[in-house]
């Protein structure tokens, strides 16, 4: 079909800033990349040539000192609570909204919606000051409260969507087969809501696994410290380790990186689905 | 059925999480938050004395603060128009094209995904005085700016160059909502506009903007909150340098006056900024929502 | 019934966080177990002292096996008194913890949570290992030490020989000879003075030199008998200007780090930074150690004393309310012997607080410079942002000084503005 046609000049145009694009996107992540494996001198003097030498050893440096295993390991395991907290304590909130019938269902949407608008850094000085009294702050569940709790609007948000669209008859069939409403909660709706519950899942393992502020703020001991709060530390007034710091953003990315490349397209699509459904 | 859906009990078991956490989480120290706004906090007592508006009228005589929210402004204005005319014309260029969509979608959306701290760190070093693309520039015989350093100006230059890299990173969520707009507009009414001998500009003009239209009030307020909440970034390109370099932007300072050991500890002053911070999000997504007003307030 | 399984799952979740709020230092039977904050990483640093802290740490754990443990909390120095303030707040407070002498340590004396350290130190004389009782100066208050200090860094100027031979500059020793020296030297194409504005303390204490120098009365101005518009203040502010035509370009920019990479790298003719800076120097550069020198600030002709020195040191608090005050002081003991106090000298480019013998030639070369100036001082005082009348005021000044630097603010601007902020909060009558 699109052979009959001449080739557009507008579509060169379009094809030729689309790879301009593509190149500022793509070249600061590999130029990332090589940079890491340059020795210090190296990255001061020629930070944007091709390595001299390869130092694979940058990034066993940058491993131990930035505590990056254990790092990660916070971040797996609030991330990992704050999704699962999230999704089912979003979707059940969600259902009761969308489709279940009283009276104040719009108001407590509106109740979950209000915080969609307000920044964390509002709870911030609150938040500190008493979890520093309850045994909260320099403990990771510290983190996963008030994660879990940012993350529930837009999890609601996008569920009550995916209920919605859950077709009247299907209920009713299943309300006539005798389903308790349990049983049509989680062995009908939520399975249909599989979408909404990969793309919530999704932003809000992304969201938190890349929050700083709370992070920064609510853990100060050097062993539960999150990945993003250790990444920032190879930057101090006093020392600047860029040859142990290019690996650690290295070490930090390629994981998202990785999973990206693999579920582009649904992450992506997924997203979108969110948000049109939502 | 709607007696099973009308059942009070389960209802609450399955409301009553998500409301309790946003009532002890969110709520109660906002409250708090707007408390703690009117008093001073004596660092060696530890303890608060209510001083009324004193932290406002302070904040208002205080130039940090003007700075701060001077640049948030900024910041706030140029990324929602920014992210709408970027995001809208990668959108309207990516459903145009077929070969190579997803590639520059995924793509393009790749840096929302990742840490802002990371991103961050590594566009510190390409804009470092020395070192970076100033050492390019300078093989070239160019003696480059100080991105991240230069202090002239009314929105001065490392602004510029921040708010830049946002747009890089963020542009692709804007993007991708648009496409999901446009994509769902029917064939149909573009062909029958085509018959009809419109152009493509026009048909983006006629068809396609007044039906994103609804797509832009969702983008932009979700800009707007973002930008006004703005902290990786700053936080992970100038550390602790943002207050001599007048780069504080309204997170900033908050996270400054609550927190830096320079400084800090002043958690009256930091509420009353949140409390500033609170107010102008809710300000943003009213003002933006009465723009682009929509019948449909699902979407 | 489901109201039940809610309860059930709340209060597991509770259950869970209030688990992990204990702190995991379930002990074996007899072993007093404290801990110990401090403001760097003690795996993951490159810092000297911080390496030499961590072997302090180790020797104490395997000595003390079965008696006395200690974990170690560490943080940023960025963040470090904020954390140490949660800590508190929870009456969470580390048993023992480092800080600054001057307005940070006042933070922890006025609520007593510092305790006072003088019996201790009296007790098996382990005061009279000190160097002398002036070490103490700066961790009194109201004649009980509550302090002990760990190390001393002392501020000077840096120079390379190799670029001070080229431009055919002696060392000054006056303000005068030093602007003239720094001409010379940006006449033969190198950059005079290396300094971090970005990191606001640098410029400040340069500032703080030239303050001293001219002769203000630091005392006097805290106490309000002076004010800080005064001729001498204002001066020092101009000299600052003056000096800063001969500061590298990205001064603004640099952070503390850029800058003495600058004079490692022999771009850079003078760096004036606290000798921790050596150890910092020789790692981006081993070569510095042979063509690097030091002087003393120069004198200001007419002014103060020009032997004074700025001077800095890291002093561990204990922890009033503690359970195990010997573990403590034997802990604090670790830090002052003679092998961690060699460390200081001989790897740590400070200087020691106590009179261990070291062997010079491990320590760094610039580092027997350093002591020659330290040893010749008539007095020394402290960081001026450290030794005004709060933490707030210090960082206050610092940010003032940055002005003065970039023109922002005329000097008589900037120094009434210190006025002005001491006047609104109330260090003013």
């Amino acid at each position: 079909m699109n052979k009959k046609k001449k080739i557009k000049a507008s579509t060169v145009v379009i094809y030729v800033f689309l790879s301009l694009m593509l190149v500022l996107y793509l070249a600061p992540l590999v130029w990332i990349g090589l940079t890491s494996f340059k020795s210090r001198p190296e990255i001061y003097k020629a930070p944007f040539g091709w390595p001299t030498a390869f130092h694979f050893e940058n990034y066993a440096m940058a491993w131990k000192a930035g505590r990056l295993g254990i790092a990660m390991m916070n971040s797996l395991f609030v991330c990992v609570i704050t999704l699962i907290l999230t999704m089912v304590i979003g979707s059940m909130a969600a259902f009761a909204i969308a489709r279940m019938r009283w009276k104040l269902a719009g108001a407590a949407m509106v109740y979950i919606l209000i915080g969609m608008m307000i920044p964390v850094h509002c709870v911030l000085i609150p938040l500190f000051v008493r979890f520093a009294k309850i045994g909260l702050s320099n403990n990771l569940w510290g983190l996963i409260l008030p994660y879990l709790t940012f993350s529930l609007p837009t999890c609601v948000f996008i569920m009550a969507g995916f209920f919605r669209s859950i077709p009247n008859e299907l209920l009713e069939s299943a309300c006539m087969d005798g389903c308790s409403i349990f049983q049509m909660f989680f062995k009908i709706c939520f399975p249909l809501a599989r979408t909404g519950l990969f793309v919530t899942g999704l932003m809000t393992f992304i969201g938190n696994w890349n929050e700083l502020l709370l992070a920064l703020v609510f853990v100060s001991d050097d062993t539960k410290k999150t990945l993003p709060v250790a990444l920032t530390k190879f930057v101090t007034p006093y020392q600047t380790n860029y040859d142990k710091m290019f690996p650690a953003i290295m070490i930090a990315i390629i994981p998202t990186i990785v999973v990206y490349c693999m579920f582009s397209n649904q992450i992506v699509d997924g997203l979108t689905t969110g948000a049109v459904k939502g | 059925m709607d007696k099973l859906l009308r059942n009070k009990k389960v209802i609450f078991i399955f409301v009553a999480p998500a409301l309790i956490l946003f009532t002890l989480v969110l709520f109660i120290p906002i409250g708090t938050s707007f408390y703690y706004a009117l008093c001073n906090y004596d660092k060696a007592t530890r303890s608060y004395h209510f001083i009324g508006l004193g932290n406002f009228t302070k904040l208002a005589k205080d130039p940090t603060m003007r700075i701060a929210l001077k640049n948030s402004l900024f910041f706030l204005f140029f990324s929602c128009i920014s992210q709408l005319v970027m995001g809208l014309l990668l959108a309207a260029l990516l459903t145009n094209i077929t070969k190579g969509r997803n590639l520059f979608k995924n793509v393009i959306y790749l840096p929302c995904v990742l840490s802002s701290a990371a991103l961050g760190l590594l566009w510190a070093f390409l804009f470092h005085a020395k070192v970076g693309i100033n050492n390019l520039l300078l093989q070239i015989g160019i003696k480059g700016p100080g991105w991240l350093f230069e202090t002239k100006g009314f929105i001065t230059l490392p602004m510029w160059v921040i708010a830049f890299v946002a747009l890089w990173q963020y542009v692709g969520q804007s993007m991708m909502l648009y496409m999901a707009q446009i994509s769902g507009i029917s064939k149909s009414l573009y062909e029958a506009s085509y018959i009809d001998g419109a152009s493509k500009t026009k048909a983006f003009r006629y068809i396609t903007l007044p039906l994103v239209k609804p797509m832009i009030g969702t983008a932009m307020s979700l800009n707007a909150i973002g930008s006004l909440k703005f902290f990786d970034l700053i936080y992970a390109m100038l550390g602790d340098k943002t207050e001599n370099l007048k780069m504080d932007v309204l997170a900033t300072y908050l996270y400054r006056t609550g927190f830096s050991s320079k400084g800090g500890n002043h958690y009256g002053k930091a509420s009353a900024i949140g409390v500033v911070l609170v107010v102008l999000c809710l300000l943003a997504t009213w003002i933006i929502n009465k723009l682009f007003k929509t019948e449909n307030y699902e979407m | 019934m489901g109201k039940r399984a809610m309860s059930v799952l709340l209060s597991a979740t509770m259950t869970f966080g209030m688990l992990a709020a204990v702190p995991m230092t379930a002990s074996a039977d007899d072993v007093q177990n404290i801990t110990w904050m401090f403001w760097d990483d003690l795996d993951a640093s490159e810092d000297p002292i911080t390496k030499g802290f961590k072997n302090v740490i180790d020797r104490f754990n395997k000595d003390y096996e079965g008696k006395y443990h200690v974990d170690p909390i560490t943080t940023t120095l960025e963040e470090y008194y904020t954390q140490l303030n949660a800590l508190v707040d929870a009456d969470q407070t580390p048993d023992v913890f480092i800080v600054s002498p001057g307005p940070n340590l006042t933070d922890y004396v006025k609520p007593g949570v510092a305790a006072p350290l003088d019996d201790y130190l009296n007790a098996d004389g382990w005061k009279d290992t000190f160097s002398s009782d002036a070490v103490f100066t700066q961790q009194t208050y109201d004649g009980k030490i509550y302090a002990v200090p760990l190390n001393i860094a002392a501020a000077c100027c840096y120079y390379n020989k190799d670029i001070f031979k080229e431009a055919g500059v002696e060392v000054p020793t006056t303000y005068d000879e030093l602007l003239d020296a720094c001409k010379k030297i940006k006449d033969a194409g190198y950059t005079p003075i290396t300094i971090s504005a970005g990191t606001a303390w640098c410029l400040s204490m340069l500032a703080g030199y030239l303050c001293d120098r001219e002769g203000v009365d630091l005392d006097a101005v805290n106490t309000g008998k002076e004010s800080w518009v005064q001729d001498k203040t204002i001066d020092a502010g101009k000299k600052l200007l003056e000096l800063s035509q001969y500061f590298q370009e990205t001064a603004a920019g640099d952070s503390n780090d850029d800058a003495t990479m600058a004079f490692a790298m022999g771009e850079a003719a003078i760096l004036i930074q606290g000798s921790w800076a050596i150890g910092q120097m020789n790692a981006y550069n081993p070569d510095i150690e042979k063509s690097c020198g030091v002087f003393q600030f120069p004198a200001i002709e007419g002014g103060n004393d020009p032997a004074r020195v700025i001077a800095k040191s890291d002093s561990l608090a204990m922890n009033a309310k503690t359970k195990s005050p010997e573990a403590c002081v034997a802990l604090m003991k670790y830090f002052t012997d003679d092998e961690a106090q060699r460390w200081t000298a001989e790897q740590g480019g400070k200087i020691p607080v106590t009179n261990v013998k070291y062997d010079a030639d491990k320590a760094p070369a610039q580092m027997a410079d350093v002591m020659k100036i330290f040893s010749g001082a008539s007095s020394t005082f402290g960081f001026y942002n450290e030794s005004l009348v709060s933490s707030d005021a210090g960082s206050y000044f610092d940010n003032q000084m940055v002005s003065i630097y970039k023109q922002e603010k005329t000097p008589e601007e900037a120094f009434q503005a210190v006025e002005d902020w001491y006047a609104e909060n109330g260090y003013r009558k």
